[in-house]
């Protein structure tokens, strides 16, 4: 029997923290004299209201104690409930939004992809604008924490390798791991500040830069503007996002590493040399075509194609011009980087350094055992063995991804999406990138004219993508609920 | 060191085999009054001769492969005749570059179907029907390799297709030999009841027999542009589904089939998977067609099972722009593509058993995330998957999805645009034929890519027709060490 009075007690929590949040933009709101401090108001309300009855019904005596079964339940349960949460704000704003537009710019957010179905950005209140970043900051440590304590406890999708050192005792929750989540946390924000203080030094405004900082570090992609950063024309700004993304896209526990005496941890492990490895001949390749083929000189081919590759690979989103019309072998490239993704355990998206690492050992060594078949050989990543159930962990994620993206461009399809924006949409979503390609979603329109159908799709498709699949689909399974 | 001769020698004995081919061409030719019998003649003469010689300065006393030599036999002997059937294209008057010979000459032996010729109606009957013949070829090819040789290798999962015998691989050889020479006598038989059932329903004797030898491959190599939409035919079309559907099956099972057993045919669980998706895929997009388009039933039937058993199985003959039937049908064809039809038989795309495979590993997956120290094994037709086999079919998903990335980028670097780059990478590493989008879409051809694009195919179709792995292990460095 399913106990979920502490998954509810939780959910509570974070929801009055959520509300508590929500006061921020209507704080920014009523200092601009905008009524829609007002949405924001009633919206921390109604969450702070739902949140408080949550916990005062739910609360237990004793410790917590979350089984395996709560814990999936309790991911799901908090992604959702936040989620339809933090669309309050937008529904009830005079934007005009459908429930389905509100959802899916929520779940965006929340799940750091940076999809939207806004227009008109300059203009609008700045609460939303605010907010829209806040979702995606709170989104981008809520990964984190999630990639680092949860999943390598539930040993989702090869994720098992990160359990922390200490004990495997799955269910007490360390000292050890509470003060990582800790530095991690507060790393988190120091980053984000540092990268607020330098877009505003590169000439950006205030409320620009803050805004940018949080959709930045969190690798999601909000912009305040419509024209994402194409806007910034200064070299600068760039470079400087194209620095913080790649930090966004990278490890955070190797961060702590180095504060903690080893400096170049960041550059000696093997994934973030992947990583990095991956970015390079991509850039490099871009920049090439867009030189011969656009004709534009070599500083600027640089700049753009770095910019564009980072934020695609990072899955953060931002796009600093139009890359659909660079022609063919750049819109197959970022088709196809869209499906990378950054470092484990960082906010970063889709299927991830590590498993690319892990499924070319097992592939390497299926190929090897094709001649010497009867050899028995483990295969290494970053001198940790990968067993076979952690090979195969990460085999059928690369499965469920596939499937996923498949399943989610058929129903996009059957909505009346071309063939392009089908899968390009599906793809952006459970890899939680966030521009799709082509006329309609890519990077220099938005997903507005999309019938509700296919917003619900996607909205699923990014919560699938976000919590791994398996998380998801472990609970339509009737032997989950049976016992 | 490895020693090429036992390889060379087998080469040999296919490249006469090939020769005796062209003599049905030259046939065809000389009855039509066609100049081209000549072309026939002179590849033929070029093949025998490079094949003799071949047989007489390799010959060794004993014929027995090693691991290495297996693999570089199979892959050398499909290159091979495809360079050599690749002869008659590029001496003919229809123009057509290296490259383009060698495309068409793969797209025929892999059984692909992608074609580089515009004006098939006015082409000589020679040609015609040698690019009936190659697939033809490549399609009792892929049933041998199947049979025989991948599942010794290991391949991608193949390994559960063993042979019941012992491990011993010389005990395993006279059974293996007996169950192919009855398999290729199947194949003769089947190909004969379509011509005649083509021939039946209206077609002129020519066309039923280069139709039947290409409809039973799953090549889809037509006599016409529009392909069978030509003969706008409805009895035509049916016979079509009936023998893609027959060509798709494990033809091991024909074997037990004409044997008496009767029922094995029906209990394969691959089979009945088969079955099963097409039905269901046919069933949406009917649905779909009826509704959203207001096409009729008997038509919408009969057009999307034609189409969507052509695509899935990989034969690639069309009877309408399917492009033009809305999107939905078209995202369905393009992930279609990739499912393929049953191990054993001639289709090509991942295989269902694969499918099967992976499905089963996930379910055993998502219940392992609920007890972590539960034991969940996974089966495939009632006996459970070794380990080693679900890593082998996993490893092989993951493999194909990236050589189809890898294909797809290659093409958009030769200035492809994004479907044509995206389709004809599916469509040729799945061995399928049309891709999708105006250029070589159903109702375009290959003719108009660049030369290097073209390259890419060839080498595309051939690396999936061989099952990725067969080829990829002779780029690894540890193959050549000794």
């Amino acid at each position: 029997m399913i106990d979920i009075r502490p998954i509810f007690f939780i959910v509570g929590i974070l929801l009055t923290v959520l509300g508590v949040c929500m006061l921020i933009p209507a704080a920014v709101d009523a200092l601009s004299d905008d009524a829609d401090w007002q949405v924001f108001t009633g919206s921390a309300v109604v969450t702070g209201f739902t949140g408080n009855v949550l916990i005062l019904a739910f609360r237990g005596t004793g410790r917590l104690k979350l089984r395996l079964r709560e814990a999936f339940l309790l991911t799901v349960l908090s992604w959702f409930g936040i989620a339809c949460f933090a669309a309050l704000p937008f529904l009830f704003s005079n934007l005009n939004l459908s429930v389905a537009d509100a959802v899916f710019e929520a779940i965006s957010g929340i799940t750091t992809t940076g999809s939207t179905i806004l227009t008109g950005l300059d203009s609008m209140p700045r609460g939303i604008l605010l907010w829209r970043s806040l979702l995606q900051g709170i989104g981008g440590i809520g990964i984190i924490v999630m990639a680092i304590a949860l999943l390598p406890l539930l040993q989702v999708g090869g994720m098992q390798l990160f359990r922390m050192e200490s004990s495997d005792r799955s269910e007490k929750v360390t000292p050890r791991l509470r003060q990582m989540t800790a530095e991690i946390s507060a790393l988190y924000l120091g980053f984000i500040a540092a990268c607020a203080i330098s877009y505003w030094v590169a000439g950006m405004t205030p409320f620009e830069a803050v805004n940018h900082a949080l959709t930045t570090i969190s690798t999601g992609g909000y912009s305040t503007t419509d024209a994402s950063f194409a806007k910034f024309q200064g070299a600068a700004v760039h470079w400087l996002a194209i620095a913080f993304m790649l930090i966004g896209g990278i490890t955070f526990t190797l961060y702590v590493r180095s504060l903690h005496g080893d400096p170049f941890a960041v550059f000696r492990d093997s994934q973030v040399r992947w990583f990095l490895g991956i970015l390079t001949a991509a850039i490099a390749a871009v920049a090439v075509w867009i030189i011969v083929n656009q004709g534009i000189d070599v500083g600027t081919a640089i700049r753009l194609a770095a910019f564009n590759v980072v934020s695609i690979v990072t899955t953060t989103g931002y796009a600093s011009a139009d890359y659909y019309q660079w022609g063919s072998f750049a819109v197959c490239a970022f088709y196809l980087l869209t499906f990378v993704g950054g470092c484990t355990g960082s906010t970063a998206g889709a299927m991830k350094v590590f498993r690319f690492q892990v499924l070319y050992a097992v592939a390497s060594q299926q190929l090897a055992r094709l001649l010497v078949p009867h050899r028995v050989t483990v295969p290494k990543v970053e001198g940790r063995e990968i067993t076979d159930s952690v090979a195969i962990s990460v085999l059928n994620f690369f499965f469920f991804y596939a499937f996923t993206f498949a399943a989610v461009a058929l129903c996009l399809a059957m909505f009346g999406l071309d063939l392009v924006t089908a899968i390009s949409g599906s793809a952006t979503a459970v890899g939680n990138v966030g521009p799709g390609l082509g006329p309609v979603i890519g990077p220099a329109g938005n997903f507005s004219s999309l019938p509700d159908g296919a917003k619900w799709v996607l909205s699923l498709g990014m919560l699938l993508g976000r919590l791994e699949f398996v998380t998801i689909f472990v609970l339509l399974t009737p032997s989950f609920w049976r016992d | 060191m490895i020693d090429f001769r036992p390889i060379f020698f087998v080469l040999g004995i296919l490249l006469v085999t090939l020769s005796l081919g062209m003599g049905g061409p030259a046939l065809a030719d000389v009855i039509a009054g066609q100049n081209d019998w000549q072309v026939f003649m002179g590849s033929s003469a070029t093949c025998l001769f490079v094949g003799v010689a071949l047989i007489l300065t390799m010959r060794t006393e004993r014929v027995r492969f090693t691991l290495r030599q297996a693999f570089l036999l199979t892959t050398l002997s499909w290159a091979v005749i495809a360079l050599f059937g690749a002869l008659p294209f590029a001496f003919s008057d229809l123009g057509l570059s290296f490259t383009d010979a060698v495309f068409e000459s793969m797209s025929g032996i892999t059984t692909t179907g992608a074609t580089v010729i515009t004006k098939l109606d006015d082409a000589p009957p020679g040609l015609l029907l040698w690019r009936a013949i190659l697939q033809w070829l490549g399609g009792i090819g892929i049933i041998v390799m199947a049979i025989s040789v991948l599942p010794m290798l290991q391949v991608g999962g193949m390994q559960l297709f063993h042979m019941e015998s012992t491990d011993q691989s010389e005990k395993a050889l006279p059974r293996v030999a007996q169950v192919t020479s009855a398999i290729i006598i199947i194949y003769f038989g089947l190909s004969a009841l379509c011509a005649t059932s083509y021939w039946l329903a209206g077609m002129s004797g020519f066309d039923a027999v280069a139709h039947a030898m290409t409809t039973v491959a799953t090549g889809g190599y037509s006599t016409f542009d529009q392909s069978v939409g030509f003969f706008k035919n409805d009895a035509i079309e049916w016979v079509a589904v009936v023998f893609m559907a027959a060509g798709a099956l494990p033809f091991v099972l024909y074997l037990q089939f004409v044997r008496g057993n009767l029922l094995m045919l029906v209990r394969d669980s691959q089979v009945q998977t088969f079955f099963g998706i097409v039905f269901c895929a046919i069933t949406v997009l009917v649905v779909w067609q009826v509704a959203v388009d207001q096409v009729p039933i008997g038509t919408s039937i009969r057009l999307v099972a034609f189409n969507l058993i052509s695509v899935i199985t990989g034969t690639g003959y069309a009877t309408t722009d399917f492009g033009l039937w809305g999107e939905f049908s078209v995202t369905v064809f393009f992930f279609a593509m990739f499912i393929g039809g049953c191990a054993g038989s001639t289709t090509c795309g991942l295989k269902i058993f694969r499918l099967q495979v992976l499905y089963a590993n996930t379910r055993c997956q998502i219940k392992k995330l609920m007890q972590p120290h539960g034991v969940f094994i996974p089966h495939f037709n009632r006996r459970p998957i070794p380990a080693a086999a679900s890593e082998s079919v996993l490893s092989f998903f993951f493999l194909y999805i990236m050589a189809f990335g890898a294909l797809s980028i290659g093409l958009g670097w030769m200035g492809l645009d994004f479907i044509t780059a995206v389709s004809g990478a599916a469509s040729a590493i799945a061995n399928v034929g049309p891709g999708l989008g105006p250029v070589i879409g159903p109702a375009g051809t290959y003719a108009p890519l660049p030369d290097a694009a073209k390259w890419m195919l060839s080498f595309g179709m051939l690396l999936g027709r061989l099952e990725l792995f067969t080829v990829l292990v002779l780029l690894t460095p540890a193959f050549w060490r000794t």
